[in-house]
């Protein structure tokens, strides 16, 4: 088995009562894909919320590479490879395409906090940008503004974000989420380059399950906060005891097309 | 000064038809003062002044997405500076040099000690939790300045005598006018920046920025350290403008009155700043001269909430953006007609 990046202990986090996570103990290993499933309030994007910083928990430790990062800041945690896109859209709605992808680049390549050299100096920032935008099919978008794409794009554009950033780990919420169906196999196909292109480590949260078969190395299912079992996506697919959890939720048998 | 003109030529990417109107927009500008009397020219001189006050306050809100209800301190405490120091030692340049150096230590230390206040929390609250801290601090200067009766003669307001060479109004229009071109340039370049870019992406989407490993709180220091410094700068001029300084200009309307100017002009646009001071301090002096019609053009607030409204209904961009707008459709015109 290979070297384990994230380790979570006992991850638990009470929103007044409910414990949205609760005792969540986890390790996500290096270069896997690893898919994180569950009926909708399950705790999936509280898992990442935890792991990236945007909160607390309650009781618990996240581990990265080795080291307790739990009481870090998101920023920090950033900065020693942890990148993640939202579930629901997050990008720079009134700079260009372009720009939320330059931007991007250069927190990542650290121009330092420079006040009176035009950003336009930085010629390699914006070749970058424009080379990732022609990863994620955006290219004839570059000088839209963000908040004017169609929310396929702007997903698109939120991968792109977080590629950008060349993290050791990227946590991707739902990609997919309120795409258009014709859409989804291009996403697909952003997500298997980026799986074998880059020798990345993936956590990923996605319900389409035929998805999650294309794409996982390994599979976490996770109910009323807790995790109810891990193994592949035949595996899980089979076990009775996620199929009762997902009894009248139907979401096994969402599919994209 | 080699380094300056480098900047200049590398950096000051503007398009030639918009080179020739700004050459031509200042062959007007320095040939006004030769045409018009001194009301004017004054006038000019006070518009070209606190526009920087205005694209200083373009820096936190239209580009960083701060509101800071104690703007008005960095501004109105310049002056006083400027004011008590030429009192006491002298109206000399020497001192007016003091005066500046004084000024942007002091505002650059209390920027920074009310950004490391103001930006604590984030999201909504923190945006509530920013203005309240900001007013706080605004209002303790002014109090301050009330209270010090020896140093700023409290509600009367301070007069002094500046340096000779500023006495000159007709020279004093081209000094504010060259002092608004170099804090244009200097502005536009600090917007232009990567930091400049950041400010930008944390008004957009400060959570974003964040995650994309970005310590936003230094960030918004930077833009108020900034900020604060350009609007100081810009109150000592307005003490060679005026000589004189009351504490009304460091109320909250003070600040209002900028944020008043970016509105107008249109936020997030530097320029738009200048425009808007420009046209509503012009509107403010022809209400001043109906005042012998009726008494209700002497109450500015009326006519500010009005103006405000106005803008905020029919030109949410502002001038500017009305302009962009007008430009586009008449484009799109000229290519289906
Ligand atoms: N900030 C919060 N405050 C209070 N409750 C929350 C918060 N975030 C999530 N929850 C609750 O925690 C549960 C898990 O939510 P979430 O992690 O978003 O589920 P999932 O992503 O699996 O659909 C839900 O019941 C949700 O209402
Ligand atoms: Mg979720």
């Amino acid at each position: 088995m290979s070297e384990t990046l994230i380790e979570t202990k006992n991850l638990t986090i009470n929103f007044g009562g409910l414990k949205a996570v609760n005792k969540v103990s986890i390790s996500i290993h290096k270069g896997l894909f690893t898919t994180i499933i569950g009926p909708n309030g399950a705790g999936k994007t509280t898992l990442f919320n935890l792991i990236s910083g945007l909160l607390q928990p309650t009781e618990g430790t996240v581990i990265f590479k080795g080291t307790d990062i739990t009481r870090l800041s998101p920023m920090q945690r950033v900065a020693m490879g942890i990148g993640r896109s939202f579930q629901l859209t997050n990008v720079f709605p009134t700079l260009t395409v372009h720009e939320n992808i330059r931007l991007a680049l250069q927190a990542k390549n650290r121009t330092g906090y420079r006040i009176f050299t035009s950003y336009k100096r930085f010629r390699s920032l914006e070749e970058a940008a424009t080379k990732l935008l022609e990863d994620v099919l955006l290219h004839d978008r570059g000088n839209f503004l963000a908040g004017s794409l169609n929310h396929g794009e702007q997903r698109k554009l939120e991968l792109a974000m977080v590629l950008a950033l060349k993290p050791d780990v990227l946590l991707l919420d739902e990609p997919t989420a309120g795409m258009a169906l014709e859409e989804v196999p291009t996403m697909l196909e952003l997500l298997e380059k980026t799986k074998k292109e880059q020798d990345n480590t993936i956590l990923l949260i996605e319900h389409k399950m035929d998805l999650v078969t294309k794409l996982s190395d390994t599979v976490i299912v996770l109910v009323n906060g807790s995790v109810l079992t891990r193994g592949t996506a035949a595996e899980v697919s089979e076990d009775p005891e996620v199929l009762k959890a997902y009894l009248g939720g139907g979401i096994l048998n969402e599919t994209t097309a | 000064m080699a380094a300056l003109t480098n900047i200049i030529s590398k950096n000051l990417t503007v398009k030639p038809v918009q080179a020739l109107l700004l050459f031509l927009l200042l062959v007007i500008l320095l040939i006004i003062p030769m045409i018009s009397g001194m009301t004017t020219i004054t006038l000019f001189s006070r518009i070209f002044i606190l526009a920087i006050f205005g694209m200083s306050y373009d820096i936190l809100r239209g580009f960083t997405g701060i509101i800071n209800l104690g703007h008005a301190l960095f501004f109105g405490g310049a002056t006083y500076i400027a004011g008590i120091l030429f009192n006491r030692v002298g109206p000399t340049l020497d001192v007016l040099l003091l005066a500046i150096i004084t000024a942007f230590v002091l505002s650059a230390i209390i920027a920074y000690i009310m950004g490391q206040f103001a930006f604590r929390g984030t999201g909504f609250s923190g945006v509530i939790a920013c203005a309240m801290i900001t007013l706080a601090f605004g209002e303790i200067v002014r109090h301050t300045a009330e209270t010090l009766r020896d140093y700023t003669q409290g509600a009367d307001g301070l007069t002094f005598r500046i340096p000779e060479m500023f006495q000159d109004r007709f020279m004093m229009y081209y000094y504010a006018l060259i002092f608004l071109i170099v804090m244009t340039i200097v502005l536009r370049q600090f917007v232009r920046s990567p930091t400049g870019r950041v400010l930008q992406a944390i008004r957009d989407n400060e959570q974003r920025a964040r995650f994309l490993g970005y310590d936003t709180k230094k960030y918004k220091l930077i833009a108020l350290v900034v900020a604060g410094m350009a609007s100081a700068s810009a109150g000592i001029m307005f003490a060679l403008l005026t000589r004189f300084a009351n504490t009304e200009l460091l109320t909250v309307q003070s600040t209002l009155n900028a944020l008043l100017y970016t509105i107008v002009g249109g936020t997030g646009t530097l320029y738009g700043a200048i425009i808007g001071t420009g046209f509503v301090q012009i509107a403010q002096n022809s209400l001043l001269e109906l005042r012998g019609i009726h008494e209700i053009f002497s109450r500015w607030l009326i006519f500010f909430g009005a103006i405000y409204v106005l803008v905020v209904l029919y030109m949410p961009k502002g001038i500017i953006g009305a302009f962009y707008q007008l430009h586009a459709s008449w484009q799109k015109r000229k290519k289906h007609g």
